[in-house]
């Protein structure tokens, strides 16, 4: 097998430059919460307490911008810088937590935001009527101004969708869908997978397609991958959904199931001939799709039965070994084989069955750590919680076996 | 890259793969031998051969597995000219900036060209690497091994002071990484050369916290925004395969047993100096001496207590006291013990094995801080207030 790794294909950027019609975004809120949210043509975006704006002001925009809603059209905002806070002499010693009262009644703060007032508007109003607010430190002051922006400004940011951004929002939400795969876990499986653009891998993603979306972007649009999945349809790979892959992306990928992936098995299609003569057009273009469904899945099986593919990547619910067993025929000498799991007993017993198997070799286990730290001026520390896991994986490398 | 033909062809880089913690760089040179005291191999004798294929020594000594370069590999058998970047920190950071297929990144230093290579493999050939190193040998040396890599089209080299001269690009890169002792003195130069028009990334790594602190400051004032930072180790797990733990059970069958033995001789000396006595009449108190001094080795079945089997395995001579056994000297201890492990248990003859795991006695607890930030678009200026629908300057 010869790949030629010419320019010649050259990968286009994995998604459209800008925000199009039909993405799906990321929509942090002022008080943290990302909400999920499809781009759809002249239609009106709902961000409750946070307002609504039209759906088409944010076509063309690059991503990562941060908006006002004013009216319900967009007004980007310049990003802000981290504040500057000097040590005043206050400190917290002279303020009672009981004292440290709204002075505002929520009846006025609703009266003002009826009036168009804008929200560091409000937040002034508030601090200027705070009877200890010059007695607060600085840093709980800016703590104050944080929470009650959070609480009134209606603006929003475009989260830039990037593996990194993408896996994190997934992890945050539920990182059992994940498996576990955090983005660093992510990172580690892509590069010990050596993914690279026009190689050739096979991948098994019972994790939501997080796994399927980094191999994608990696490859970028030249190569190929094939997955295998536990269903007779088409995998639903939901991660993916937030890349917003352009067509030449997603087009590499080719999936099976563990049924259609069996060399030894014939698969059932149903008939794409007619019986008879053609009774309709319907019937024609049914036909029509099958033949080309079923033309599909033979090439795809013929491809991954001729082997020589460039690596393997599993985050599965299935037993590794077994699945191991089924693909590392397809795999050439030297591919890389990456495992990961959310449980550390699953890749110990694994690297414990290949290692003494001639065809893998250096089968190790690896656990990753990640800390992450609050940098602010005079504040910077660990984040007080962390990620307790984001799992662990079993990297090997497919060897020729002389006997 | 490297080459990604089936087989080896002269000229090739291959990774030698002797151990886990001996892996080796050979460029196949006809006509050469891989010498060492894993045996001897022609190099002409791996050409045609499958990449990822074992090599019996010429003199059947020894073999070496010949592995495909990866970036990883290279990591590992890379010649050090500088510190270098290993997987965990190459890894996050090129997942942080974002860095794909057609990325146009830039890099300084370039030191050992452990991260270059990573970058390079990523960003392929649509993409584009400016690297930058002002150590002279250094640049002359990887330039020299970036040309070998085929990696010419897709890394510039240069050699410069980024701190003093800045880069070479303008408004053009996705993604900017900095090794260097002093990177707040690069900030400025690399804003320059990051485009405008998306959102783009730099990232600062840097061992100390001294470090982190100037170049957080240096960040903030260039107008760098969601400034983050981040601490990532692998930690490896090493895989013991042991028979599954011995129940307890076996333990106690083994001293009970040691204990009947003991006591069975012991009798058996009573007997044999009652009997000598009987014909010599020797000094009383013998026996319990032969026993080990025991106070209360009166004639007679001892029976045995719980605490006494823990310590049987003592010397004869450091044996408990009677003060060490509070409780009352029952005589069905001993079915107790039997009801409490039943013989089936004791006698499971076969143990299967498990699998387990723990860290590596001695790991990597720092690398360095991987500072993070973000260069957000500029506010495309008709958008930038909808409301009054004309230009307002702003403030
Ligand atoms: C730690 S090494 C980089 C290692 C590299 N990241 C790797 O993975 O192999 C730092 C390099 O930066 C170079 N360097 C330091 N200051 C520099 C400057 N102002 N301009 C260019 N290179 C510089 C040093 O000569 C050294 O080779």
């Amino acid at each position: 097998m010869d790949m030629e790794e010419g320019p010649s294909k050259t990968p286009q950027n994995t998604r459209h430059e800008t925000i199009q019609v039909g993405n799906t975004l990321l929509l942090k809120l002022p008080s943290g919460d990302i909400k999920t949210w499809k781009l759809e043509k002249d239609s009106t975006a709902n961000l409750g307490k946070f307002g609504s704006f039209y759906a088409n002001e944010l076509v063309g925009q690059p991503f990562g911008l941060t908006y006002e809603i004013v009216d319900k059209k967009l007004k980007a905002v310049s990003p802000r810088t981290l504040q500057e806070v000097e040590d005043t002499e206050a400190t917290n010693e002279l303020i009672n937590d009981g004292q440290f009262v709204q002075p505002l009644t929520s009846e006025e703060i609703e009266m003002l935001k009826k009036s168009g007032l804008h929200a560091s508007e409000i937040i002034k109003k508030q601090i200027e009527q705070h009877a200890n607010y010059s007695l607060k430190t600085e840093y709980s002051k800016e703590k104050y101004k944080k929470r009650k922006e959070a609480k009134y400004s209606k603006s929003f940011t475009v989260v830039d969708p990037t593996v990194f951004n993408v896996c994190d929002y997934w992890f945050n939400k539920d990182q059992n869908r994940l498996r576990d795969i955090r983005p660093d876990a992510l990172g580690q499986i892509l590069n010990l997978a050596n993914i690279r653009p026009g190689g050739r891998y096979l991948a098994v993603d019972d994790a939501s397609g997080i796994v399927v979306a980094g191999m994608l972007e990696r490859l970028g649009g030249t190569g190929r991958l094939i997955t295998v999945c536990d269903v007779d349809s088409p995998p639903a790979y939901p991660a993916l959904v937030h890349m917003n892959f352009t067509k030449e992306v997603t087009q590499v990928l080719s999936s099976l199931n563990w049924a259609t992936a069996d060399e030894d098995y014939i698969p059932i299609t149903p008939p794409s001939e007619p019986a008879g003569k053609i009774k309709s057009d319907a019937q024609k273009s049914r036909l029509n799709k099958r033949k080309a469904v079923s033309e599909t899945l033979n090439q795809t099986r013929e491809e991954l039965f001729a082997g020589e593919f460039d690596g393997l990547v599993v985050a599965s619910e299935y037993d590794p070994f077994s699945i191991l067993q089924n693909l590392s025929p397809y795999l050439a000498g030297s591919a890389n084989i990456v495992v990961h799991s959310p449980y550390i007993q699953i890749v110990t017993d694994l690297q414990n069955q290949l290692r003494n198997l001639p065809q893998y070799l250096g089968a190790a286990v690896t656990e990753m750590w990640l800390r992450r730290y609050q940098v602010l001026p005079g504040r910077t520390h660990p984040f007080m919680n962390m990620s307790g896991s984001g799992g662990f994986i079993m990297h090997t490398i497919k060897v020729y076996d002389p006997s | 890259m490297w080459s990604t033909a089936r087989e080896i062809a002269a000229g090739d880089l291959v990774i030698v793969w002797l151990t886990r913690d001996a892996v080796q760089p050979l460029v196949i040179t006809p006509g050469k031998e891989l010498n060492g005291k894993y045996g001897v191999y022609r190099h002409s004798d791996l050409i045609g051969v499958p990449y990822g294929s074992k090599i019996g020594s010429r003199n059947g000594r020894g073999f070496i597995h010949v592995l495909r370069p990866t970036p990883e590999l290279w990591t590992l058998a890379l010649p050090h000219r500088t510190q270098i970047l290993y997987i965990a920190d190459i890894a996050f950071v090129s997942s942080w900036l974002n860095i794909k297929p057609g990325s146009r990144i830039i890099e300084a230093g370039t030191g050992s060209g452990s991260f270059t290579h990573s970058v390079a493999r990523a960003i392929g050939p649509a993409g584009h690497l400016w690297s930058y190193e002002f150590h002279e040998a250094r640049v002359n040396k990887a330039r020299e091994e970036f040309s070998c890599h085929g990696m010419d089209d897709i890394v510039t080299l240069t050699h410069r002071n980024v701190c003093k001269d800045g880069f070479t690009v303008l408004d053009t890169v996705d993604a900017v990484f900095l090794d260097l002792p002093m990177p707040w003195e690069a900030v400025e130069h690399a804003k320059k050369a990051l485009r405008k028009d998306r959102t783009t990334r730099i990232c600062c790594f840097s061992p100390c916290m001294e470090q982190v602190l100037r170049t957080v400051t240096a960040l903030n004032d260039a107008g760098f925004t969601d400034i983050t930072m981040y601490e990532t180790l692998l930690r490896p797990h090493q895989v013991d395969s042991v028979p599954a733990l011995p129940h307890i059970g076996q333990v106690s069958e083994k001293l009970k047993k040691a204990e009947q033995k003991r006591e069975e001789k012991r009798l058996r000396q009573i007997a044999n100096s009652r009997a000598s006595a009987a014909g010599k009449r020797k000094r009383p108190g013998d026996a319990d001496e032969s026993d080990g001094g025991r106070a209360e080795g009166s004639a007679g079945k001892r029976p045995k207590t719980d605490d006494e089997d823990d310590v049987l395995q003592h010397e004869d001579g450091q044996l408990p006291q009677a003060e060490n056994h509070p409780s009352g000297r029952s005589a069905g201890a001993a079915e107790t013990e039997e009801a409490k492990f039943p013989q089936s248990v004791t006698e499971s003859a076969t143990p299967t094995k498990t699998t387990f795991s723990k860290t590596f006695p001695e790991v990597r607890g720092h690398t360095s801080y991987l500072t993070f930030a973000c260069l957000l678009p500029a506010i495309p200026s008709a958008q930038a207030d909808p409301a009054t629908q004309e230009p307002v300057p702003s403030d």
